[in-house]
């Protein structure tokens, strides 16, 4: 198991957001986690990137015990995400925007110019791979909602995550965008990263995943392939309404 | 060939650095010299606000009472503790630094406006310390720190002029090698989203606290020169929300992301604030003048008086556009390969 997530719980005030989640995912998979809104995917998210400190429950990346520590650590040991709401740094150039997902190991590393050649060619080869590099000196705030999304998935790939969290990618994206993300995160499957998807466009999510998990309710109550998810009775009463 | 802009600004930066060296040459007499003096403290003292300010974003109005303990930490060194002038400047200056260890490790966990009243509480909590305990600190009957120089008025402003002149460039030197450093890149980031910075790996708090330190310990070297070259501190006028109030005024007016922003305010403020005293004197009217430079820097120049003249400037100068909306995609694969070949 490359990502185990275990009993973990959250509540904000009287609301439980996340009710004893056990959840473990297999290397080198798509896994798409669905539900209906609330149940609990984003604050499953935000707990495992350390974003939100769960009250209880453990989260196990790649044999290293990440409970409780802080974001930044939990980045640094290969576990990358997006935002729900895409998130970039407007005033800053995509290409800035991109650099700052290498943040220095030490202090003297700190003082190098952060321009240097190595960094930003690999940098601008992230740009190019997700088709943004022609907009690599414009401010991210100058660009489009899916330019955005883009630029986003760049810098989370710029820092080599192994598991890459997405939260809803195909949000506000138009058909065409919709597809390119699709092949690219694919492709990036295909190259050995681990992929976590929280997605609502069940198109995206059948076509895409290897593995499905649904919430309920802060817990999972059904998971498999999704043939067999688009079949599950409980799954069927829960979300898709039927 | 170098763009028209950038030809521009470098002349612009060579004659302000040529008029300041050449001030006290040019100053009609021991007042104005004194002012210029003023002026070159509020730009280092900016400059140093600008480290916080304007690479995290963070508004501190508490550089007042950082700038204080410098002085104080100055002058006390020197008459209680008996050290020479400069020997004391640096250590009060590193003193300072060490305490904004935990003044910094509390106030930096809270953000906005937390943070800013936060930074207005460690004012008013030294200026009570300062003034009630007098006995060490000289209270409100104020510290009388001797002069390190045994030379003229005038002589003493120029000296201390250029000591000033110096440590800006030394202030400027710095922020522009954290400016263009990885380091600085993650306080930007920071600036622009703290969260999604701590996301892509950058331990925020670390880097929000190390450049605080930073930024403390030469505020504290303009304080403590400032108490050398005034000679008499009062608790009063040395943790006063009003110098956090005019470095914040200087550096928004300037500019917060321009390396000259911070002492470019300096000097309009500086100069306008000396000037509302010779004409005024002591009435309020001089706040009122402040307050009113700006309002009106927030209404019509929100990113500062440098980044407006830029704007200005590229508005004539076509050609030198950098908008991505009027560049096809083809045009910028171009410059890049044309910079992938060239020496840059």
């Amino acid at each position: 198991m490359t990502l185990t997530v275990t009993d973990l719980r959250k509540s904000f005030g009287g609301v439980t957001a996340l009710d004893g989640a056990t959840v473990a995912f297999q290397p080198g998979r798509i896994n798409a986690l669905i539900g209906p809104n609330g149940s609990g995917k984003t604050t499953f998210f935000n707990c495992v990137t350390g974003m939100i400190k769960a009250d209880s429950g453990t989260v196990v990346h790649r044999g290293r015990d990440l409970t409780g520590k802080a974001p930044h650590t939990i980045a640094r040991n290969g576990l990358g995400r997006t935002f729900q709401l895409c998130r970039t740094f407007p005033r800053m150039t995509a290409v800035e925007n991109v650099l700052a997902a290498v943040p220095p190991k030490g202090l003297i590393s700190g003082l190098r110019s952060a321009r240097r050649r190595e960094e930003t060619d690999r940098a601008m080869g992230w740009l190019t791979r997700l088709g943004i590099e022609h907009l690599a000196h414009a401010e991210a705030r100058d660009m489009s909602w899916g330019q955005q999304k883009l630029l986003e998935l760049a810098g989370v790939l710029m820092a080599e995550p192994q598991t890459v969290l997405l939260d809803e990618p195909a949000g506000g994206v138009n058909p065409a965008l919709l597809d390119r993300i699709g092949a690219l995160v694919r492709e990036l499957n295909a190259e050995g990263r681990t992929f976590v998807i929280v997605e609502h466009n069940m198109d995206l999510v059948m076509s895409i995943s290897d593995h499905i998990v649904v919430f309920d309710r802060g817990r999972p109550i059904a998971e498999g392939p999704p043939a067999a998810i688009r079949t599950d009775e409980r799954v069927l009463g829960a979300y898709l309404g039927v | 060939m170098p763009s028209v802009s950038r030809v521009l600004k470098i002349a612009a930066i060579v004659l302000v650095a040529a008029a300041i060296l050449a001030f006290p040459s040019l100053a009609p007499n021991p007042y104005v010299l004194s002012a210029g003096v003023l002026v070159l403290n509020y730009a280092v003292l900016a400059t140093s606000w600008n480290f916080v300010g304007g690479f995290t974003g963070y508004i501190s109005l508490g550089h007042g009472a950082l700038a204080g303990l410098g002085g104080y930490a100055t002058g006390l060194l020197v008459v209680k503790g008996g050290l020479p002038a400069f020997a004391a400047l640096l250590v009060g200056a590193a003193l300072v630094a060490a305490v904004a260890v935990p003044v910094g490790f509390a106030a930096l966990r809270v953000r906005g406006a937390s943070f800013v009243i936060v930074s207005i509480a460690l004012v008013l909590i030294l200026l009570l310390v300062f003034q009630s305990w007098a006995s060490f600190t000289g209270g409100s009957r104020g510290l009388v720190v001797p002069r390190p120089f045994d030379l003229s008025r005038p002589e003493h402003h120029r000296v201390f002029y250029y000591l000033f002149a110096g440590l800006l460039a030394v202030a400027l030197l710095v922020w522009w090698l954290i400016d263009r450093s990885v380091f600085g890149l993650g306080l930007k980031s920071i600036r622009e989203d703290e969260d999604k910075a701590e996301a892509l790996g950058t331990a925020t708090f670390a880097y929000k606290l190390m450049v605080f330190v930073v930024s403390a310990g030469f505020t504290a070297l303009a304080g403590g020169l400032y108490a050398l070259w005034f000679g008499d501190l009062d608790p009063v006028f040395q943790f006063s929300i009003l110098t956090g109030s005019y470095l914040v005024l200087m550096a928004l007016l300037g500019g917060v992301r321009q390396l000259f922003g911070p002492l470019t305010g300096a000097i309009i403020v500086g100069v306008a604030l000396e000037y509302f005293k010779v004409e005024y004197g002591d009435t309020p009217l001089h706040l009122v003048a402040t307050g009113l430079l700006l309002a009106l820097v927030v209404l019509f120049m929100p990113d500062g008086v440098l980044p407006a003249i830029g704007d200005l400037i590229r508005r004539f100068t076509p050609g030198d556009r950098t908008s991505i909306r009027e560049v096809s995609a083809a045009e910028l694969r171009d410059q890049r390969l044309q910079n992938a070949g060239g020496t840059r």
